[in-house]
């Protein structure tokens, strides 16, 4: 019974894994096939060299850690609120499904043309209705930034929303009994039960929350494309955008394997944290 | 004694709040749907307008024109259903298997599966890339099946695992005491209870091969286009037709928006149960 | 007599990983026999039970079904029914075809199935109940399916893992007679694991006693009370606990607890440091005897349970005198002498002068 499925697993994650740290060592030029070959660990030492690169890996530091704060934040105070007003919860609940079913690049799309177009889009209509004016959100290199971000927010939140309503609810209500008796306001009870029971789901979450962050794409593609220029390049887009736009698939692999162990080094981090949890 | 109007007052803030919060998350899609049902003319039309005459001609065209959305929405279809189906029918009996086995060897094995969710795609596209051209199988069906599959089936293992290893041994061990096969007890005994795990699983693992995009427009083509990349034909052009691409998006995300709104009760168990890793893909 | 359900266990053995869960266990239970196995949690019982059913593999040692070397035959192959814990009953089916299910894996014709589960469920008086499913049954009712589901095939074997733990107080003591009932009609041998030794003692033609992955005592109820072959066995059966104190022996007489008192019978043991233990009700209040003061008086209704403290010791007497005795009194315990178990301090085994 085990067999094909553990197969076909080992097969296809070990594998293209191999393969991709051999390709990482080549120089493939798709434009110019004959000039192939291994070149080493240059493509490393090219993109130690490229600031462009270092500019998305700064770029990716930044996404990743303030879109999951946002979230947390955000998704924590939602399942707050909506847990006191019980009769609401299904509409949250239908509200909270569609953001998170939806195909991020449409979602990037959308927000692309609907939400932030200059003069046409509703952020663009409110921002001015209050006196804000007129901005290019996706054209600014700043402001492009900083809509990327809201934009993985948006999607994302309601996955926290979700996940944390539901843990919430299953905190045991004789704690809380206990602690007002014990003369705790709310704030307290909300330090001093709430949070460190909720630490092994929050823990979770943010792991969940951070690889899905680093691994965007889409979203980000559709909205931006990683433009204006490079500001809004995630390693991700920069691999891609290297490898299939300026077809060096050597270089573009050896950007991958970067953020391949990044990725492993900050899961390995939160799980060394849950562990401890 | 506490006057009323305390909690009155508190409960309408926490209504407005709810309310505002409710709005933000559910504008981009009533706008999507608004504007798919307005004329082009009215889409650019400022201030925007919440009054008109509706129209579905959007909808007609972006299925009936030339640049129809209608072989991108059955070339989605084939690819998930056959992801899907392929995948549940290798990944339940493994994942049955791994959770039965007593091997000392199984943390770390767990922790394989689970490391290999965390490859950001972007890794695995260029060997794919590659592969598939060596072996002539970009652009095919097959081809991208077989991609999908590389991907949803750690998924669904690590899913199921967990849903296997809550049902209780004993209940196995009572249908082996009578004289069932290993296959017999799986069939009788695991697999009905197993059912709402499966259904779960079946769920994300739709979701997620509908909603893909970076695999389908790098290993895709002008034959397999999926529904997801052919939504670029609205923004090729200088002037953006987005009354024409809210009615393809919509349309596109019809199945899983339905999904999500008929199996939400599913969807919400399988976000929390603390198994799951990253429903969205990026 | 049944003669089907023989089981000798050879030296049987079982590691798990580093841990070596049970060891030495040479066991023989007679067909028609209702044996049980007896001992603390994580004394090797549980698991000596499985090894029978062939849901664990002995590590070490044989296993011998009516006669045949059964040791690696696996758990459907052993005719052997079990009732588990948990009842492990499939809740996605109705009783009926709970219990309906053995017969279905051997491919029994329908018609002989209905009949057999009806009768089945009418032993164990569930008839009624056919229909529904086990989350809509209380827990006594659950755990009669559970039976019914083991003994609708007849098997040669019948394995039942504390199947009582999960009931009240009350319904235990009842569905104790029951089970021992249904054992006699239907003859059938039977292994049944506990941690109760009131259990045990009640419905056991013979037992055995576990103790740390060990076997320590074989034997009926009687043999295994009045002669316990350890001092952890004496401690664990009768309620109260046998009352164990550490003396020493030396020309006939017995010092324990600051106190010297005649015990010829014992003079045979020489000179030793060993462990006196007394039951309860071999204690008796005299004007001679062991002197304490009464710290606690438990009224039971048809006796009383005095805790003593006799130089620091505690000791139990167990009285059919019925009044209270008030807290503080200074009081005399004389021990029936006929009734000492002795065993030795360091080892535990017991002594027999």
């Amino acid at each position: 019974m085990l067999a094909p499925g553990l197969l076909v697993l080992v097969a296809t994650t070990t594998f293209p894994l191999l393969y991709l740290f051999w390709q990482s060592t080549q120089n493939i030029n798709l434009a110019m096939p004959g000039m192939g070959g291994y070149i080493g660990a240059e493509n490393y030492v090219r993109m130690w060299e490229d600031r462009r690169f270092w500019a998305a890996l700064s770029f990716t530091s930044v996404y990743t850690v303030v879109t999951v704060a946002l979230q947390l934040v955000f998704g924590m105070a939602m399942a707050m609120l909506i847990l006191r007003i019980p009769r609401a919860q299904w509409a949250f609940r239908v509200a909270a499904i569609l953001p998170i079913v939806l195909a991020p690049v449409v979602v990037g799309l959308f927000w692309r043309t609907l939400m932030l177009t200059p003069d046409f889009g509703i952020v663009d209509y409110a921002s001015r209705s209050l006196g804000l004016g007129s901005h290019n959100w996706l054209g600014d290199p700043d402001l492009a930034r900083f809509s990327v971000i809201a934009i993985h927010t948006w999607q994302w939140t309601p996955f926290v929303f979700l996940y944390l309503l539901a843990a919430l609810a299953a905190l045991p209500e004789d704690l809380y009994e206990a602690a007002k008796i014990d003369r705790a306001n709310a704030w307290r009870r909300f330090v001093h039960i709430t949070l460190p029971l909720l630490r092994p789901a929050i823990v979770v979450v943010v792991i969940l929350r951070m690889t899905v962050a680093l691994s965007a794409f889409a979203a980000i593609y559709a909205a931006t494309g990683g433009g204006p220029g490079t500001s809004t390049e995630i390693i991700n887009l920069y691999a891609y955008r290297v490898s299939f736009a300026e077809l060096s698939l050597g270089y573009g692999a050896a950007a991958a394997v970067v953020l391949l162990v990044i990725t492993m080094v900050v899961a390995g981090l939160l799980f060394r944290l849950r562990r401890a949890a | 004694m506490r006057p009323r109007t305390g909690g009155a007052l508190r409960n309408a803030l926490l209504m407005t709040v709810a309310a505002l919060l409710l709005l933000v998350w559910t504008v981009p899609i009533l706008l999507a749907v608004v504007t798919s049902l307005k004329n082009e003319k009215e889409v650019l039309a400022y201030p925007p307008t919440l009054v008109f005459e509706p129209t579905l001609k959007n909808y007609a065209a972006v299925l009936t024109d030339a640049t129809s959305i209608l072989p991108n929405l059955t070339s989605s279809l084939i690819i998930a259903l056959a992801t899907t189906m392929l995948t549940i029918l290798i990944a339940v009996p493994a994942a049955y298997a791994i959770a039965r086995l007593r091997l000392p060897g199984k943390q770390p094995v767990g922790f394989y599966v689970l490391a290999t969710q965390l490859v950001p795609p972007i890794g695995l596209i260029i060997p794919y890339f590659l592969i598939l051209n060596r072996i002539g199988w970009m652009d095919s069906y097959q081809g991208l099946v077989v991609i999908y599959i590389t991907f949803s089936l750690p998924f669904a293992i690590w899913l199921l695992v967990s849903y296997f290893e809550d049902i209780p041994r004993e209940m196995e061990e009572a249908a082996l005491l009578d004289r069932a096969s290993r296959w017999q007890a799986f069939w009788h005994v695991v697999l009905p209870q197993a059912r709402g795990a499966i259904a779960v699983t079946v769920i994300f693992v739709f979701l997620n091969s509908w909603n893909e995009f970076l695999f389908a427009v790098v290993l895709g083509g002008a034959t397999v286009k999926p529904v997801t990349v052919a939504m670029y034909n609205y923004i090729n052009t200088e002037q953006t037709q987005w009354a024409q691409l809210s009615a393809a998006a919509l349309l596109a995300m019809l199945p899983v928006i339905l999904l999500g709104v008929l199996a939400q009760k599913h969807i919400v168990k399988g976000l929390t149960t603390g198994a799951v890793k990253g429903v969205g893909r990026r | 007599m049944s003669k089907r359900g023989e089981v000798r266990l050879e030296g049987v053995g079982k590691t798990f990983g580093e841990t070596r869960v049970l060891r030495e266990v040479d066991l023989e239970i007679r067909p028609g026999e209702f044996f049980s196995l007896l001992g603390p949690s994580g004394s090797g019982k549980t698991t000596t039970l499985r090894i029978i059913a062939g849901l664990e593999t002995a590590t070490e040692g044989f296993v011998h079904l009516d006669g045949k070397d059964a040791t690696l035959l696996p758990p459907g192959d052993r005719d052997v029914a079990m009732v588990f814990q948990s009842y492990a009953l499939y809740p996605h089916m109705t009783v009926a075809q709970n219990i309906a299910f053995p017969l279905k894996m051997i491919r029994t014709p329908a018609a002989a199935i209905d009949a057999a589960v009806r009768e089945a469920a009418t032993r164990v008086s569930i008839e009624h109940l056919l229909q529904r499913r086990p989350g809509q049954l209380s827990g006594g009712q659950q755990q009669r399916c559970a039976l019914a589901r083991a003994i609708v095939r007849q098997p040669a074997l019948f394995l039942l893992d504390e199947p009582l733990s999960n009931l009240d107080a009350k319904l235990r003591v009842e569905t104790r007679v029951e089970l021992k009932r249904l054992q006699r009609s239907l003859d059938v041998t039977t292994v049944y694991v506990t941690h109760d030794q009131e259990e045990a003692m009640s419905l056991s033609d013979r037992m055995a006693i576990f103790m740390d992955g060990r076997m320590v005592q074989v034997g009926t109820p009687e043999e295994v009370f009045r002669h316990p072959a350890t001092v952890q066995v004496a401690g664990f059966l009768g309620n109260p606990p046998m009352n164990l104190m550490p003396a020493t022996l030396a020309g006939g007489r017995a010092s324990v607890a600051g106190l010297s008192f005649k015990a010829p019978q014992l003079a045979s043991l020489g000179t030793r440091e060993v462990t006196l233990g007394i039951r309860a009700s071999a204690l008796e209040f005299a004007d001679e005897g062991l002197p304490g003061t009464v710290t606690l008086c438990e009224v039971l209704g048809e006796e009383i349970i005095v805790d003593l403290d006799v130089g620091g010791q505690l000791l139990r007497v167990k009285s059919l005198q019925r009044e209270r005795i008030p807290e503080g009194t200074r009081v005399h315990a004389r021990i029936d002498t006929a009734r000492l178990h002795v065993f030795d301090r360091t080892s535990g085994a017991r002594l027999e002068p």
